[in-house]
């Protein structure tokens, strides 16, 4: 399959069976797109001619019409990573979180150290022969259990000693708490810290509240700046949420950018709240907005003070491999998340839906069944991805975002689709476009 | 005119398993495979190059 599309004056090819990536004329994206739609080019015989023999030369070598991978991956059935709620409870009431402010639909609570580190155990003992295991913590705002991570984190490079396995930690705060003491620990421990914010000021604050309503802008720009400026070259992702509210979130980005911050991600909320939540009719301003943003990104790039922005981060060249691509996150499979009371769900998204309850860590036994639909679903038993160019980029979407929208894993939720394939398209137009500043072009 | 832009590098190994998991990167709602590179191909290849 081919997806030839325009970005502004630019055309290109996206190969999807071979994941390579052209640029052409206008005259030959006109005579692959009257092809694709089964029509007849309105181009000189001699056009044809050239045109044809370019296409023929390409799919000779394998790079475009290539046949797609079809077979179906095996699935390891060794658990990779955790993602521990450390508590359910958060000092911010943030409108839009999906965790019900940070209670989870339940009563607010904190994860005892003890059950942390039966999660530890539970993680290491069904890690088979994998050496790199993972944990996030999580919550609520985990920083308000900062005594529990530090004890689960040491418990944990104990263990990962004495059994041959390496811990890989993230943590993902809002930054009210972020002090010094937090700052020295994730920097000794933390391979990667996503921090939440939203952008300009009056966007983070309409929404990010502390409990008495007032907004948490100040001090949290403030902590995770001093944070950010002490993190040398270890990972970190500020991380902002856009909403109906905010459409012109390219502005946020670059606040974030113009801010010092030079790893952001910015994500559409996951929401129903009427006034919230990204609807049909947003997706055209969603577009454009992601083709501002992609002309700010490239402009900031070129004037030497780039930055990383997650969703335009595309690897052609060294990506994922097929088996990552066609299974995805492995939620529900080599990735579950475990809340305080030590009960295993698919993800965090699914924390706390007791259709999805697949067991305690002081159990140890998964729920068979659960973890076989998610084991047994991947990009190929996703029907409505068939036919979709993205595919092998998206992995067939979020399961928690199918589930949470169309009620079913399987089934991608097409507003999602919609963004993600805008997001790929301006991701390799900059792919591209630095292609040619490195050529000097 | 076709000028190709990028096309994947040949993998001696496919399936290791050894990349962090997805949900793990940046956003948690709708992290997607392909922001992320290869961790191997990084490490072992490429280790001028950011794995973020």
């Amino acid at each position: 399959m081919i997806h030839v599309f325009n970005y502004k004056k630019n055309h290109y090819i996206y190969d999807t069976g071979s994941a390579s990536l052209h640029e052409c004329d206008e005259k030959t994206a006109a005579y692959l797109n009257a092809v694709l739609a089964g029509e007849k080019p309105a181009l000189s015989e001699d056009d044809v001619k050239q045109i044809r023999s370019d296409v023929e030369t390409l799919e000779g070598e394998g790079l475009l019409n290539a046949p797609e991978p079809s077979a179906y991956p095996v699935k390891s059935n060794e658990v990779k990573a955790l993602c521990i709620h450390i508590c359910h409870d958060c000092n911010l009431r943030c409108r839009y979180c999906f965790a019900d402010e940070g209670a989870y639909h339940s009563s607010r609570e904190f994860m005892s150290e003890k059950t942390a580190k039966q999660a530890i155990d539970f993680l290491i003992k069904n890690s088979g022969n994998r050496k790199v295991l993972e944990a996030d913590f999580f919550g609520g705002e985990p920083l308000m259990c900062l005594d529990t991570i530090k004890n689960v984190v040491a418990y944990a490079r104990e263990q990962g000693e004495k059994y041959g396995k390496k811990f890989l930690f993230t943590t993902t705060t809002n930054g009210v708490l972020l002090n010094d003491d937090a700052a020295d620990f994730f920097n000794r421990e933390m391979e990667n810290v996503v921090l939440s914010l939203d952008g300009r000021p009056e966007v983070h604050d309409a929404i990010r509240k502390t409990v008495n309503g007032k907004g948490s802008f100040d001090v949290c720009f403030k902590n995770i700046k001093k944070f950010v400026q002490s993190r040398g070259d270890k990972s970190y992702y500020v991380r902002g949420t856009f909403t109906a509210k905010n459409l012109d979130f390219s502005n946020d980005v670059m606040f974030l950018a113009e801010s010092g911050f030079d790893s952001i991600s910015m994500e559409p909320v996951v929401t129903d709240i009427p006034d919230l939540q990204i609807k049909k009719e947003h997706l055209p301003r969603i577009c454009e907005e992601y083709e501002v943003l992609c002309e700010k990104y490239l402009d900031a790039y070129k004037n030497g003070r780039g930055f990383n922005f997650f969703h335009f981060n595309i690897d052609l060249e060294g990506g994922p491999c097929l088996s990552k691509r066609v299974s995805a996150c492995g939620a529900g499979n080599e990735y579950f998340s475990v809340v305080p009371n030590g009960d295993i769900y698919p993800c965090h998204q699914f924390a706390g839906n007791r259709d999805f309850y697949m067991g305690n860590v002081y159990e140890g036994a998964l729920d068979a069944g659960i973890r076989s639909r998610f084991a047994s679903s991947c990009l190929f038993t996703r029907e409505k991805c068939g036919g979709c160019f993205a595919k092998f980029i998206c992995s067939g979407g979020c399961s928690a975002n199918n589930y949470n929208f169309t009620g079913n894993i399987e089934q991608p939720y097409e507003i999602t689709c919609a963004m993600m394939k805008k997001r790929i398209e301006c991701a390799m137009h900059i792919l591209a476009e630095k292609k040619k500043l490195a050529a000097g072009r | 005119m076709i000028k190709t832009i990028a096309k994947p590098s040949e993998r001696k190994v496919t399936g290791c398993g050894e990349c962090r998991s997805t949900c793990q990167s940046a956003c948690k709602t709708s992290c997607t495979v392909g922001n992320q590179s290869c961790e191997r191909i990084t490490r072992e290849e490429r280790p001028d190059r950011e794995s973020k």
